[in-house]
């Protein structure tokens, strides 16, 4: 059954593929086309290079954690994607995306969003190439991250509420596609992670691996030799893909994602798609989805707005069948607490999303779920900015 | 048994192919809906398969599907209304419009052999193009169901002829959007008919954005074997049922829909 499902085009073993309706195959091939053609020429990765520098902050230090990793009992190092510009690691895909739809001739961008971070991103980068933004998001989204929502439009996006379906990021995407049927002539879909259709996952990590290429020879350089565990938080799994992929050759290193558990994994209200999904077809791919009995796709949860997704990037479901890479769960109240030590010991605010990978880090030695005396490197893919007000409100004493 | 209505009812002259969402608005009334739909001169029906994530649906399509899973309509459900359709409009071909992760959740062969069983004619998944079609359309092959691919305006000639292949006829999307939105005129939606039915040499179906009996007359008249007709009578379903003491006003209300885009009255 498995390997009769392997899918054709783009699979990363019996996940991934390019499960989108006809109308969407010439977008979806003149991308591949720009892939394969513009991207790996040297005109091409100057103009990325110089603009990574010099807008997006590139390259990020590595830091060390020392009083964070006495709590963990685990020598922890932190990849400083929160310092990018915007506060997260979108930048760098957005970055890349904008500057091949220039190449393409496409002057208008559309992008989906949950938190507004990608949003944010792909509107700031649509106002620095003059070119025009429109922004999909949930109109119950756009109702919990107002400030998002006024950061965009003052970038000169528009916003588009989507009232369809559950008025989330799943259905932000949903709404995405739509528009890019009708309009692919003129238009670049800049999807915000490493899922969807072929090219996206390879389009995406290949932008987003930067990551992991400076770390490794960051390490390299100021601690010698190679980590022994890569930690990254995984909603729809660019940041974990971004920083995994220069390691994923290295067998000694092991590769961690972590998901969000939400309300806990028996509640049913999370969104752990790997750890507790089943393969399914969704927005393009193959790959591991929330959906019941019946193939409806199920309304994840999490404290965290940037993991809240029903499906991962197809390349995430492969590592973890292979069994290159493994993946659990931390749930919100994990992750809170994690956030809660991180700026405490510290002075580093993190998002709610590495907060997840933070809390994996500090759980894991007690509970055997890393050998004692392992040196860990953490992607720390965004800054808590974003997340005060959510975290105020919950008013919790620290 | 099913393919054979497909063809039967081709070769009677070109069908006008309501669309309907089982399920919609109430699992009850869909039935009566599809009853009433070829008591006004249906010709095929296209049967749709209410999906969370209907990302190729424009508006219209879409609230029909909610209306659908609010009412409790899922896959299993929609098996036991498929098989009461064909039951009650025996003879007439029943396309399915299927997302494919109802069908890939299900397993592709267990799916085409239930909606055989049930009565299907043919199958469509809209979201599984060209390449990724191999198992299902083996799977389909196997129940002894048709399968149905889709093309649109952007489509090149040879991959049309590839798609064609093995397809029991090809469903051309007039305009380049989701379901129900039009952009540009007709004129070259015709021409794109005419093109499509001279390179492929299964019949041509044509859907999105036809709403009139003028449109359909037109696209049998440039070489369409069938016309599908979708939002419009999504459309007309919302607005004419909001409880159930409308059933009476939209069976008539559909009826008479229907009516119009049958005959030249």
């Amino acid at each position: 059954m498995k390997s009769s499902l392997r899918p054709r085009r783009g699979a990363f073993g019996s996940f991934g593929g390019r499960f989108a309706p006809e109308l969407l195959t010439p977008a979806l091939e003149e991308l591949e086309t720009a892939r394969r053609e513009i991207v790996p020429t040297k005109a091409f990765r100057d103009e990325l290079d110089r603009e990574a520098r010099a807008w997006v902050g590139r390259p990020t230090p590595l830091t060390s954690a020392p009083r964070f990793s006495a709590r963990a009992g685990l020598e922890t190092v932190f990849k400083r994607e929160d310092l990018l510009h915007g506060g997260a690691h979108k930048a760098n895909n957005v970055l890349g995306q904008a500057l091949l739809a220039r190449h393409m001739g496409k002057s208008r961008l559309i992008a989906e969003t949950g938190a507004g971070q990608h949003g944010t991103a792909t509107a700031m980068i649509a106002a620095r190439f003059g070119m025009q933004a429109v922004i999909y998001m949930g109109e119950k989204d756009m109702e919990r991250q107002a400030p998002n929502v006024k950061r965009m439009e003052l970038c000169g996006a528009e916003v588009i509420p989507v009232t369809a379906g559950a008025r989330t990021l799943k259905d932000a995407i949903n709404e995405a596609l739509r528009d890019w049927t009708a309009s692919l002539s003129t238009t670049h879909y800049l999807l915000g992670t490493a899922a969807g259709p072929h090219p996206f996952p390879r389009l995406v990590r290949d932008f987003q691996a930067v990551i992991g290429r400076e770390a490794k020879r960051q390490w390299r350089r100021e601690f010698g030799g190679l980590p022994d565990v890569v930690v990254a938080c995984v909603g729809g799994g660019s940041n974990a893909i971004g920083i995994f992929h220069a390691f994923v050759p290295e067998q000694s290193v092991r590769l961690v994602g972590v998901e969000p558990g939400g309300a806990g994994l028996d509640s049913g209200r999370h969104g752990a798609t790997l750890v507790r999904g089943t393969p399914g077809l969704l927005h393009g791919a193959r790959t591991m989805i929330l959906q019941d009995d019946e193939g409806q796709i199920l309304e994840p949860h999490s404290i965290s707005a940037g993991l809240d997704y029903p499906g991962v990037g197809p390349e995430h479901a492969h590592l973890q069948e292979t069994g290159r890479a493994s993946y659990v769960a931390a749930t919100d109240e994990e992750a809170l607490a994690a956030f809660e030590v991180l700026s405490a010991t510290e002075g580093i605010v993190p998002a709610f999303e590495p907060s997840h990978a933070l809390a994996f880090v500090l759980r894991a030695r007690e509970s055997g779920e890393l050998p004692a005396g392992s040196r860990v490197l953490l992607n720390l893919c965004g800054r808590g900015d974003k997340d005060l007000e959510t975290y105020f409100a919950l008013g919790r004493s620290s | 048994m099913s393919l054979a209505a497909l063809r039967a009812s081709l070769r009677r002259g070109p069908a006008v192919s309501p669309f309907l969402m089982l399920g919609d608005p109430t699992p009850d009334l869909s039935v009566e809906l599809a009853r009433t739909a070829v008591e006004a001169g249906a010709g095929m029906l296209e049967i749709g398969f209410p999906y969370s994530d209907p990302a190729a649906d424009g508006p219209a399509i879409q609230a029909a599907t909610g209306r659908a899973l609010a009412g409790g309509t899922s896959t299993q459900r929609g098996f036991e209304l498929l098989r009461r359709i064909a039951e009650s409009c025996s003879g007439i071909p029943l396309n399915l419009l299927v997302y494919g992760n109802l069908v890939h959740r299900i397993g592709y062969d267990r799916f085409a052999d239930t909606v055989t069983q049930a009565g299907a004619s043919t199958l469509l998944a809209p979201d599984i193009p060209l390449e990724e079609a191999a198992p299902l359309r083996r799977a389909c092959r196997r129940a002894g169901l048709g399968h149905v691919e889709l093309a649109g305006p952007l489509t090149p000639g040879p991959r049309l002829q590839r798609l064609a292949r093995g397809s029991s006829f090809v469903y051309l999307a007039g305009f380049q959007g989701v379901t129900g939105v039009r952009h540009g005129g007709f004129a070259a939606v015709l021409r794109r008919v005419t093109e499509v039915a001279e390179s492929a040499d299964v019949p041509v179906c044509l859907g999105f954005g036809i709403s009139s009996r003028d449109q359909i007359v037109r696209a049998f008249g440039a070489g369409a074997r069938i016309a599908v007709v979708g939002s419009h009578l999504a459309r007309a379903v919302g607005t004419l049922y909001g409880a159930p003491a409308d059933a009476e006003r939209l069976v008539a209300g559909y009826r008479s829909a229907v009516l119009r885009l049958t005959s030249n009255r």
